[in-house]
């Protein structure tokens, strides 16, 4: 074997070790056919790899390209966006009830007027007999306990 | 370009082989495994032919690695069969053409058995070593002086024990 000159000073050629270290080289012919059947072995190898490095490419793009294509199909979805605006339209017919809510406030000082004066006309006639007639209230004064009662 | 290619693979095949497998074969029991893990070795290479910028530097680290593999595949069959059988009845297995350097070098840390396997035994220079290995050169020539140390110490042992 080669003696290389950097091995340092405690490299000393009659030690024993230096026998063990440095043995002759030795070759081992290769079987006929080894070459070829290596050669195959690689390419099949190789091909292997390429296949797997594919797999693995489709399935890192599916991962990354599946999310996006389920958000974007998912969108269509969300259209309740579009669909804010006939909402819109039917809380206009639907809204009647709750719009109904101020349409009572204008009606029902109408309403009172007019289901009120046929109800009570006598209350009507002391409301405004409040108002009207301080006369009345002073009446009304002397049987007392009602005008604490009422505020 | 392919049959070019071809050309340059078979002619390291020529030219590596016969040394990779005799090299091997100094580590192993019998002709048989030596020429399978030269073998692996070389479909390794030529499975990754393009990625490799130092085929034999690759092939030895690998046949190397391999080699290790088998100790230690001998050596859990080993451990099973003492478990198996009584330890009397075990006889120790028949020993190689050149038992000393396996065990010698089998002897050492595994952080050091590469860098002799290499360096004197596949005659690669430090500095072949040193990128192989990925140390430093003076690392290299540290580990192989530590080496030479242990193996010296050992080989001291068995003589003693010898006589």
């Amino acid at each position: 074997m080669i003696t290389h000159s950097d091995e340092g000073p405690d490299f000393d050629p009659d030690d024993p070790l230096t026998v063990i270290l440095q043995p002759p080289a030795e070759y081992l012919g290769a079987p006929p056919g080894r070459y070829e059947e290596i050669r195959r072995g690689a390419s099949r190898r190789r091909l292997l790899r390429a296949a797997a490095g594919a797999a693995l490419t489709c399935g890192v793009a599916a991962l990354v390209v599946l999310p996006l294509h389920l958000t974007t199909a998912g969108r269509p979805a969300s259209p309740t966006v579009p669909l804010a605006p006939p909402p819109a339209s039917s809380r206009s017919t639907t809204t009647p009830p709750s719009t109904t809510a101020p349409a009572p406030v204008t009606p029902s000082p109408s309403a009172r007027p007019t289901t009120t004066p046929t109800r009570t006309p006598g209350t009507r006639t002391a409301e405004p007999s409040v108002t009207s007639v301080p006369s009345l209230v002073q009446s009304a004064a002397p049987t007392g306990g009602a005008t604490p009662s009422r505020k | 370009m392919k049959r070019s290619r071809e050309k340059a693979a078979s002619e390291l095949f020529a030219a590596l082989y016969p040394r990779l497998a005799g090299w091997c074969r100094r580590l192993v029991d019998d002709d048989e495994t030596a020429h399978e893990i030269a073998s692996e070795a070389f479909t390794r290479l030529w499975a990754r032919w393009t990625s490799v910028a130092e085929p034999r530097g690759f092939l030895y680290v690998t046949a190397a690695n391999l080699v290790r593999d088998h100790w230690r595949k001998l050596e859990r069959e080993r451990r099973a069969v003492r478990r198996a059988t009584t330890e009397a009845a075990v006889t120790p297995h028949p020993e190689q053409a050149d038992p000393s350097v396996r065990l010698l070098v089998q002897s050492l840390p595994e952080r050091l058995r590469v860098p002799i396997l290499l360096h004197y035994y596949a005659d690669m220079p430090i500095r072949e070593v040193s990128v192989l290995t990925g140390r430093k050169e003076g690392t290299v020539k540290a580990d192989l002086h530590t080496a030479r140390e242990l193996l010296r110490a050992h080989l001291r042992r068995s003589l003693d024990h010898t006589l």
